[in-house]
């Protein structure tokens, strides 16, 4: 294992930074689900929910908890021990997920193989012949229904490359701003979009009218440079690109001693 | 002499379970990822090397989908994740089959999956998602067809019935006359329930029809054709509210798959599916094999 620390000055991983920039676009009293085996998103959504968010229903193994009391919060690593549910104030069975999939969550952060410029995204695979696929991921799970019916959502991708964020997909499991400006009211999505796409190098959003992919911040010790010669399309690269906000000491305490005691977020394989 | 009327018990056991599925079939399969799965049958059809089955797993299947792969015994899987979470990314056995070509993949997502279910139940052709509009999924699976619907004109996906021969489940509790109680949510497994023709539940224990009534809220399928009693019955898988999936085994068939999958070694495999599948000849002889020792020390608390 290696430690990821990217910088003297901020103090904490890119995972820890990414976990604390989520966790800000998160509001008290909002709705949002917890993944298994997705630690930057499941640390961002907990730390929303101890730093500002008393009043936040958690979505954790389906159950609904509110955690802002709990002393610790063991990492249970599968959705399906069922020991989370010592905590449930309600449950509920998989299906209703998606009988009314705002009421179940504010947000949703999806994963991807690969990312286009309108942060239309691929879960399915990758290969020429869809009956034969080169690679074959291990399934999109419900993101394509969340991408078209709750509010907002965040890409996050482990990793920055041109084989991830490329010109074209090969095949699109969750729908992003399809080909861009209103193509998403025109056909008459309820769902509000991907909002940011958060990588290890920088975070990424969308140009207001053209919903083309914009450089939002870089993360310390990121030059403007990396992020362009590692992204496989151009991005909108504004005048003035500011640096990601580095968390606070309470944020860092919060994350470290009460979302991931055991330091998920400070090593890697 | 007649028989006295009285009420049919439905218990039986692995193997006649199991004779409710023939080459061909659709049959349904319950649980989620690293839970819940009627492994008592699911290694019955192995042994007996059922073929060209169509096997529509939980929303989000675990290694169960992956050892019916890996047994031969399916042509087509309806499900919309294949993995083990921490302990595999994805299911090697489906990932090798599904990239040579071997087993086709109805490619759906999990609103998608539940509209075919519901669809099926209700014996209509088809329901409606907005998942899928403007993606890949239509091309991707042809039997997902785009239409303009009639009230609004909006774009919509048509999602055909999916409609199983057989629901292999599993519970926590059932009485004799099949009416089950899960501990959980019972993920998906009403869905299947109710899209099936026939359902049969493997029950962790096997209960008085008195316990059932003393909380009939909790009754999930209030009519499972047949039940097998089946202790452990979930194993490697986790039972919720009895125990923990049993990771060590789960990583001894996962390993089993890579000297497959990356040296194109199918010993390690074969041995697995000889000393835990071909070999015990029930489902108590596979619980001797694993051992009573690993057994009572996956309680969960």
């Amino acid at each position: 294992m290696r430690n990821t620390g990217i910088s003297g000055d901020i103090g904490c991983t890119v995972e820890e930074l990414n976990a604390v920039f989520l966790s800000r676009q998160i509001a008290d009293g909002e709705r949002a689900l917890v993944g298994a085996n997705v630690p930057v998103p499941r640390a961002g959504v907990l730390l929303a929910h101890l730093h500002h968010g008393p009043n936040m229903t958690i979505m954790l193994a389906h159950t609904r908890t509110n955690l802002f009391d709990q002393p610790v919060m063991p990492n249970f690593v599968s959705l399906t021990d069922w020991r989370q549910s010592r905590w449930a104030e309600s449950q509920y069975i998989h299906y209703e997920v998606f009988d009314a999939f705002d009421k179940m969550t504010d947000l949703f952060a999806v994963g991807a193989l690969q990312v286009d410029p309108f942060g239309n995204s691929n879960l399915i695979g990758m290969g020429d012949d869809c009956e034969r696929l080169r690679f074959r991921g291990p399934g999109a799970v419900g993101t394509p229904s969340a991408a078209v019916s709750i509010g907002r959502y965040y890409l996050y991708v482990a990793s920055h490359d041109r084989r991830i964020f490329v010109e074209k997909c090969d095949f699109v499991s969750a729908f992003g701003w399809g080909e861009g400006g209103d193509h998403r009211s025109r056909l008459g999505f309820p769902g509000g979009g991907p909002r940011y796409c958060i990588t290890p190098l920088c975070v990424l959003d969308f140009e207001e009218r053209t919903k083309r992919m914009r450089l939002h911040s870089v993360h310390p010790g990121v030059g403007v440079d990396e992020v362009v010669r590692s992204t496989g399309f151009e991005l909108i690269i504004p005048g003035r690109v500011p640096q990601t906000d580095a968390p606070t000491a309470e944020e860092l305490r919060l994350l470290r001693e009460r979302v991931d005691p055991h330091g998920v977020l400070r090593t890697r394989d | 002499m007649t028989a006295a009327v009285r009420r049919r018990e439905r218990i039986i056991g692995a193997a006649e379970a199991a004779d409710f599925v023939h080459q061909g079939m659709t049959v349904a399969v319950g649980g989620f990822i690293n839970s819940g799965h009627p492994m008592p049958v699911i290694r019955e059809l192995i042994r007996r090397k059922v073929t060209g089955l169509t096997v529509v797993g939980p929303a989000s299947g675990g290694l169960d989908l992956d050892l019916l792969v890996a047994g031969g015994c399916v042509r087509k899987l309806v499900s919309c994740y294949f993995g083990a979470e921490t302990l595999a990314p994805i299911s090697p056995m489906i990932k090798r089959a599904a990239e040579r070509g071997e087993i086709a993949i109805f490619e759906c997502d999990e609103g998608m999956y539940y509209a075919g279910l519901r669809a099926g139940a209700q014996k209509l052709p088809f329901l409606p998602t907005r998942a899928g509009v403007g993606t890949s999924y239509p091309f991707v699976n042809r039997a997902l067809k785009q239409f303009a619907d009639p009230i609004n004109g909006e774009p919509l996906i048509a999602v055909p019935a999916i409609r199983p021969d057989v629901a292999l489940l599993y519970a926590a509790q059932s009485d004799a006359y099949g009416n089950v109680q899960h501990v959980g949510t019972s993920y998906g497994d009403r869905a299947l329930y109710r899209a099936s023709d026939r359902t049969i539940v493997c029950a962790e224990r096997i209960v008085s029809n008195e316990e059932i009534r003393r909380d009939p809220a909790k009754t999930s399928i209030p009519g499972a054709d047949a039940v097998v009693r089946a202790p452990f019955g979930a194993h490697p898988f986790a039972s919720p509210g009895f125990y923990l999936a049993d990771d060590a085994h789960l990583r001894e068939y996962l390993t089993a798959c890579s000297a497959w999958v990356k040296h194109d070694d199918r010993g390690p495999l074969q041995a697995y599916l000889d000393r835990y599948v071909y070999g015990p000849e029930d489902h108590i002889a596979y619980l001797d094999e694993i051992g009573i020792r690993r057994l009572v020390s996956l309680g969960e608390y």
